[in-house]
């Protein structure tokens, strides 16, 4: 018994002293050293990860078929009302394709922005009994994003096989691309908003009614083609521009011109000759200069959320 | 006395140190925007500080069971998620080696919405423990507990007892070199809060640290072998178990 303890007490000599809280020192390193402690957490990310998911259709019958109802609801809504009744299906080729890709890639965005924000106020539980790097929190809400964004993916890619639209191009580099700078400015924008939540509660509504309006900023359930009309109609050029200026607009761009292949191509429609999209003819280094400014903006998020992290347990 | 009980361990070294440790809140009277932009200009009149935690330090051996007592509001678990690493200091820091694991007020940190189940290998995650080393705890865990079928029910159909009793088990199955327990025990059936003694007992004969708030003065005379006593966030007495008592009651009354 008494050579256990001993053994223990020898042990536990040879470890070096931890501070009991990482404190934060503002350097570069620390950041290499977050991303570092999360790597090593790599398995409870996992866990929180299928936690989320669970807890979130745990008591539904239908479970994660509900990932699924929601966006083809949205789909059947936006193809009857924007499509058929305000007729932007007659200006679209394969309209339900195109609103479906613009819609998986929106969903993967809003649900890392707001399920990220609510992340750490919805973690109370945890957050107040257990220290661990809490960057997690709004990771999990990515992870369980993830998910159903590959579900919805998965649908789409199949639609378009069995619509014989199979996205076989170059262009279907842009569909990582495009994920990448979702994903990067939705997890800073995650970060930055749950510490913030934290301290100020409108936050989330705010997120909330934002992401109803970004949402119509970005070419989703009208084509990108509207929107340069517009602007050549009002004489207005630098229109354009400010549109494009959204990630998250350069990232639909990107990825309708992987998936939805009918936009590359003169289509006619009722008789009516469509030209292909206008792509914007800088995508290529518009979605560069988005992914570069994106990391940077990450880092700066992660660092705010270092310095506010340190008192998440006693303000929420 | 109790602590003839305790093995002797050749020059401890030390697992806890704690150096100036003070903590100060801010009390705001509000969180919502409007209220912050109204009171804008006069945000002071709207925030009081006050410091819940003064220089506190001390340092504590393996082996040692300490118990932190004091008025309440006097600072203990406070003092006690600052060694957990649960919140932050503001002068001062807190060092410690080992694994610690901790039942802090109410419980260990369960997600309602699951299972008894999957709390414990989330919990067994976050204490850095594998999938598979959970799994080998598991069955011992469920045992230990005696929440038996309720495993996979949601935590949040237990009863504040049975959460406790599955934190507990959680917490002593691990492997800890220190436990932090801040009187989570009273919620325990009489039985049950007799097994988590024995495995306290159990705890300090294989030499591990224990650091115990309570507010049951024969509780912490059967267990430990040395006590702080905490007022108004300062140390008011550290030192052996009987004179810790005296100055504890002292600390009521003024
Ligand atoms: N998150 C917080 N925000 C503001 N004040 C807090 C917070 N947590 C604790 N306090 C204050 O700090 C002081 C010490 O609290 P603490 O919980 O450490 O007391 P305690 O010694 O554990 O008391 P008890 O015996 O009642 O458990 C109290 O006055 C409490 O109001
Ligand atoms: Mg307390």
């Amino acid at each position: 018994m008494s050579n256990e303890a001993q053994r223990r007490a020898d042990r536990l000599r040879e470890l070096p002293f931890e501070r009991a809280t990482a404190s934060f020192n503002g350097s570069f390193g620390s950041f290499v050293r977050s991303i570092r402690e999360i790597a090593g957490q790599r398995e409870l990310l996992g866990l929180l990860v299928r936690r989320e998911l669970k807890a979130r259709y745990k008591d539904s019958s239908l479970g994660f078929l509900w990932s699924l109802i929601r966006p083809l609801t949205m789909l059947v809504i936006y193809y009857v009302a924007i499509g058929q009744f305000l007729g932007a299906a007659r200006g679209v080729p394969d309209f339900a394709i195109f609103v479906f890709a613009g819609l998986t890639i929106w969903g993967l965005y809003s649900e890392i922005v707001t399920g990220g924000t609510t992340s750490i106020i919805g973690n109370a539980g945890l957050i107040k009994k257990v220290s661990l790097p809490r960057e997690i929190f709004p990771l999990a809400a990515t992870g369980s994003a993830l998910f159903n964004f590959i579900v919805q993916f998965i649908v789409l890619i199949v639609a378009t096989i069995v619509l014989g639209q199979a996205p076989l191009s170059w262009n279907l580099l842009y569909v990582p691309a495009s994920i990448a700078i979702v994903l990067i400015w939705g997890v800073a924008l995650g970060l930055l908003l749950s510490a913030v939540n934290v301290y100020l509660r409108d936050v989330q509504y705010l997120v909330e009614v934002a992401m109803l309006i970004l949402f119509w900023a970005s070419p989703i359930v009208y084509a990108w083609s509207f929107v340069v009309d517009a602007a050549a109609r009002s004489g207005i050029t630098w229109l354009t521009d400010l549109y494009l200026a959204n990630p998250v607009t350069i990232a639909v761009l990107g990825f309708q011109k992987g998936m939805w292949v009918a936009g590359s191509s003169e289509s006619v429609i009722d008789g009516q000759t469509i030209p292909p999209q206008p792509w914007p003819a800088d995508l290529d280094l518009r979605i560069a200069v988005m992914l570069g400014i994106g990391i940077v903006f990450a880092i700066i998020c992660q660092r705010v959320f270092q310095k506010l992290q340190g008192n998440f347990a006693q303000e929420i | 006395m109790n602590t003839a009980m305790r093995p002797d361990i050749q020059n401890p070294p030390v697992v806890i140190r704690t150096s100036d440790v003070s903590k100060r809140f801010i009390l705001r009277k509000d969180k919502a925007l409007k209220e912050r932009i109204v009171n804008f200009g006069r945000s002071q009149k709207h925030r009081s500080d006050f410091w819940a935690l003064r220089d506190v330090a001390f340092e504590i051996t393996a082996g040692t069971s300490v118990g932190l007592v004091g008025a309440n509001g006097s600072g203990k678990s406070t003092m006690l998620k600052i060694i957990g690493g649960i919140i932050q200091t503001d002068t001062g820091f807190v060092e410690r080696r080992g694994r610690v694991a901790a039942l802090l007020e109410l419980g260990a940190g369960f997600h309602p919405d699951l299972t008894g189940r999957e709390n414990v290998y989330l919990n067994g995650s976050i204490l850095g423990l594998s999938q598979k080393q959970t799994a080998e705890y598991f069955d011992s865990i469920v045992e230990f507990s005696e929440i038996g079928e309720f495993i996979d029910t949601q935590v949040k159909f237990y009863s504040s007892g049975m959460y406790v009793r599955l934190a507990f088990a959680i917490a002593v199955h691990v492997d800890p070199d220190i436990l932090l327990v801040d009187e989570v025990l009273a919620v325990g059936d009489e039985p049950f809060q007799a097994k988590c003694m024995n495995k306290i007992r159990e705890f300090q004969r294989d030499g591990r640290t224990i650091v115990f708030v309570s507010h049951s003065a024969p509780q912490i005379e059967d267990l430990c072998d040395r006590v702080v006593v905490l007022s108004h966030g300062r140390i008011v007495y550290d030192g052996e178990t009987e004179g810790g008592i005296a100055a504890l009651r002292r600390t009521f009354k003024g």
